[in-house]
């Protein structure tokens, strides 16, 4: 299954939720959505499903040389942003009930129920209401809910919330599973290190636009980040000298023999540390690659204040 | 027309509120109510109990089974002293100039008959007084007999068996729609609230979504208007029985009956989907006024029971026909008088087109309020979207 997203434009009554947002996700892939609350994740995901239609732009579909305008409902398993199950229902007939809204065969839903509950560790429990269950043990019912009838493509709005880390790792865990299975996975989220851990592509959201997309590597390139020198000295470091080198951009004082050096991003790395090794006898000098969080930030703050320009402007 | 997903929401929806064990529960409890009020009924009975009466001694009233009368020969506040140490007397008749004073203790309902009695006393004293005889007295007490006839050939007649099955009707409509109601609002706000609509609408269509839940809790409300029949014929049975007579259901026109189904059946989906339609657009119960809307489709009930002693009338027409109120009045009006097929065959036709379009609106209705993201429609939107030919 292959998604094309091209140039969607999705506004509602004051806001425009989503602006010439372009994307592409491969069949096999987990291809994430990122960015903050109101970057218009979820409204890319209701479009997707079907639930709302683009003002402009285009959503196809290719599955089997056939294309859609939408996820067909019996190739996509889904976990909504705003999710829910039937409280006063044990889990096994929650999930019974939603698999064969799906097709599933009793035996086939009850045999594949057997297999992601003992994933989950929840085997024992499948008899008992869902509202007596923790709420990130009712989130774990809900990912399997979406992917017990092995849909092609599984959507998940912001999977990790509500989970307590060592569930967020079991969640990381699972999703490999349903990328070896063949499964394509959206997922959206802004827990950048599960991301970072599992995602083949992702594009970073921002006000309802595409900020950076592509593989880590690619945003890497994208975002040209600052080069960052972690320098530490048994001696108090001289910071107006270091600050006035002309190839430093800022510099964050974190002990008095210790800092944190922001250098241009088209710095040449080696004139800067000989300077420094003329004046400075460090204890250790390191050069810091920025992760997924630290470049999603810098991205936002480049990305709102080219806004603020263009609203002055 | 329904789809193998619709049949599955509609057994959900049905098990869901299918709590066989509270319900044996509530009937034993109904039973037992009706049972202790019964009880209580015979047990403050008091025309099984004898009471005695003074009177005066020029008033030869004849005792009657209830009624006791006695010409005392003491004095007038001894006699009132005996009633108020509740000796002798339950009551004492003494003459006050040219009425009369009857003194109890308190008020009681035996005292009504006491006061019936006393009044044909009275009246026969009087015909006496004016030289009337016994014979002049008794036509003067039973006037002439009025008789209704009816010429129009289709009136079966005023209280014939076949008025039981309508008023039955009524009350079988009154408890189905009740139970849709009920359950409706609750399975689809809910279902809201719990927030699992979204979900479900990644598996199912609006409409399919909505037929479910139509198809289900018209079940349960069936469900309930057959218990209700069996409780009834039990209860016609159990009578019968202590009546000592032989069960006699002679009186059920199968005709009628056979009519009475498929409108009934008719008229419950039509009012599921209005009620599922009405609650599709509820974002939060609480707060919002539109649950009372439902209860728009207890009126033709009403409306029916106004007119049902003039089965013939320009209004019982005028219901029968509307698609809207037609499954209540219709069924109650061919029990009444003889209806021709091809009316009755027009007026099921124009019910179940407008339980088409109901249903149709049930999940455009269902899709744009899943579209507003909390936000409730306004009556405006609504009626727009019903008046809207698209689905998706």
């Amino acid at each position: 299954m292959q998604l094309h997203i091209e140039a969607v434009t999705k506004q509602y009554a004051t806001v425009t939720a989503v602006h010439q947002v372009s994307f592409q996700i491969d069949s096999g892939e987990i291809f994430a959505l990122l960015g903050p609350n109101g970057a218009g994740k979820s409204s890319i995901i209701r479009m997707l499903v079907g639930m709302t239609k683009p003002d402009s732009g285009q959503i196809r579909i290719h599955w089997q040389d056939k294309t859609f305008n939408e996820v067909p409902r019996r190739l996509l398993g889904y976990l909504p942003e705003d999710r829910g199950l039937y409280g006063d229902k044990s889990i096994e007939k929650n999930l019974l009930f939603l698999a064969q809204l799906h097709g599933m065969s009793k035996a086939d839903a009850l045999r594949e129920m057997d297999h992601w509950l003992g994933v989950f560790e929840l085997s024992d429990r499948r008899h008992e209401d869902l509202k007596q269950l923790s709420k990130g043990n009712q989130q774990k019912v809900q990912l399997i809910a979406a992917v017990l009838h092995k849909p092609a493509l599984v959507i998940l709005d912001e999977p990790f919330s509500g989970l307590d880390p060592i569930n967020q790792e079991k969640v990381v865990e699972f999703l490999k599973q349903l990328k070896q299975s063949g499964m394509t996975v959206l997922l959206s989220a802004h827990q950048m290190a599960m991301v970072e851990k599992l995602a083949d592509r992702m594009v970073l959201m921002a006000k309802g636009e595409v900020v950076l997309a592509g593989s880590l590597a690619d945003i890497r390139q994208q975002a040209k980040p600052e080069q960052q020198i972690l320098l530490r000295s048994e001696t108090p470091l001289p910071v107006d000298w270091l600050q006035a080198l002309p190839e430093v951009t800022s510099l964050e004082q974190q002990a008095a023999g210790q800092a944190l050096i922001r250098l241009k991003a088209e710095a040449q790395v080696a004139p800067v540390l000989r300077q420094l090794l003329e004046r400075i006898e460090p204890e250790q000098i390191a050069m810091q690659t920025p992760d997924l969080h630290q470049l999603y930030l810098q991205a936002m703050a480049k990305h709102q204040s080219r806004a603020k320009l263009e609203v002055v402007a | 027309m329904i789809s193998r997903q619709s049949l599955i929401v509609a057994r959900w929806e049905f098990l869901r509120f299918f709590k066989w064990k509270q319900q044996l529960i509530s009937y034993l409890v109904m039973i037992a109510v009706m049972g202790g009020v019964f009880a209580w009924v015979y047990l403050t009975d008091e025309s099984r109990s004898v009471y005695r009466v003074a009177v005066p001694a020029e008033l030869r009233i004849q005792n009657t089974d209830q009624f006791e009368f006695q010409r005392p020969s003491i004095e007038l506040s001894q006699q009132l002293q005996q009633l108020r140490e509740q000796q002798t007397w339950h009551a004492v008749l003494a003459p006050d100039g040219e009425d009369w004073v009857l003194h109890t203790q308190s008020s009681s309902k035996w005292l009504s008959q006491l006061e019936q009695e006393l009044q044909r006393f009275f009246r026969q004293q009087k015909a006496i007084a004016f030289g009337l005889d016994a014979q002049q007295l008794a036509e003067l007490e039973h006037p002439v007999t009025l008789q209704r006839q009816f010429l129009a050939e289709d009136f079966k007649g005023e209280d014939t068996p076949e008025k039981m099955i309508a008023f039955a009707v009524l009350i079988l409509l009154l408890i189905g729609l009740s139970t849709a109601f009920g359950q409706i609002l609750m399975s689809i706000t809910g279902e809201k609230q719990q927030r699992v609509t979204e979900q479900l609408y990644a598996i199912l269509t609006p409409q399919q979504w909505m037929d479910g839940k139509v198809l289900g809790h018209s079940f349960s409300a069936l469900k309930a208007m057959l218990t209700t029949s069996l409780i009834m014929l039990v209860f016609y049975l159990v009578v019968s029985l202590f009546a000592r007579e032989g069960l006699d259901l002679s009186w059920l026109n199968g005709w009628v009956i056979l009519w009475l189904i498929p409108f009934a059946l008719a008229g419950l989906l039509l009012c599921a989907c209005f009620m599922g339609a009405i609650a599709a657009s509820i974002d939060d119960p609480n707060t919002s006024g539109k649950g009372a809307v439902m209860m728009v489709t207890w009126l033709p009930l009403l409306f029916t029971w106004l007119v049902i002693d003039s089965p013939t009338g320009w209004a019982m027409t005028l219901l029968s026909w509307l698609p809207l109120t037609s499954f209540v009045a219709m069924p109650v009006k061919m029990s009444m008088v003889e209806v021709p097929w091809w009316q009755l065959s027009l007026s099921l036709a124009l019910l179940l087109a407008t339980l088409y379009w109901m249903r149709r609106l049930g999940g455009r209705i269902f899709l744009r309020g899943m579209q507003m993201y909390g936000k409730e429609p306004s009556w405006g939107e609504i009626i727009r979207w019903s008046l809207s030919r698209k689905v998706d």
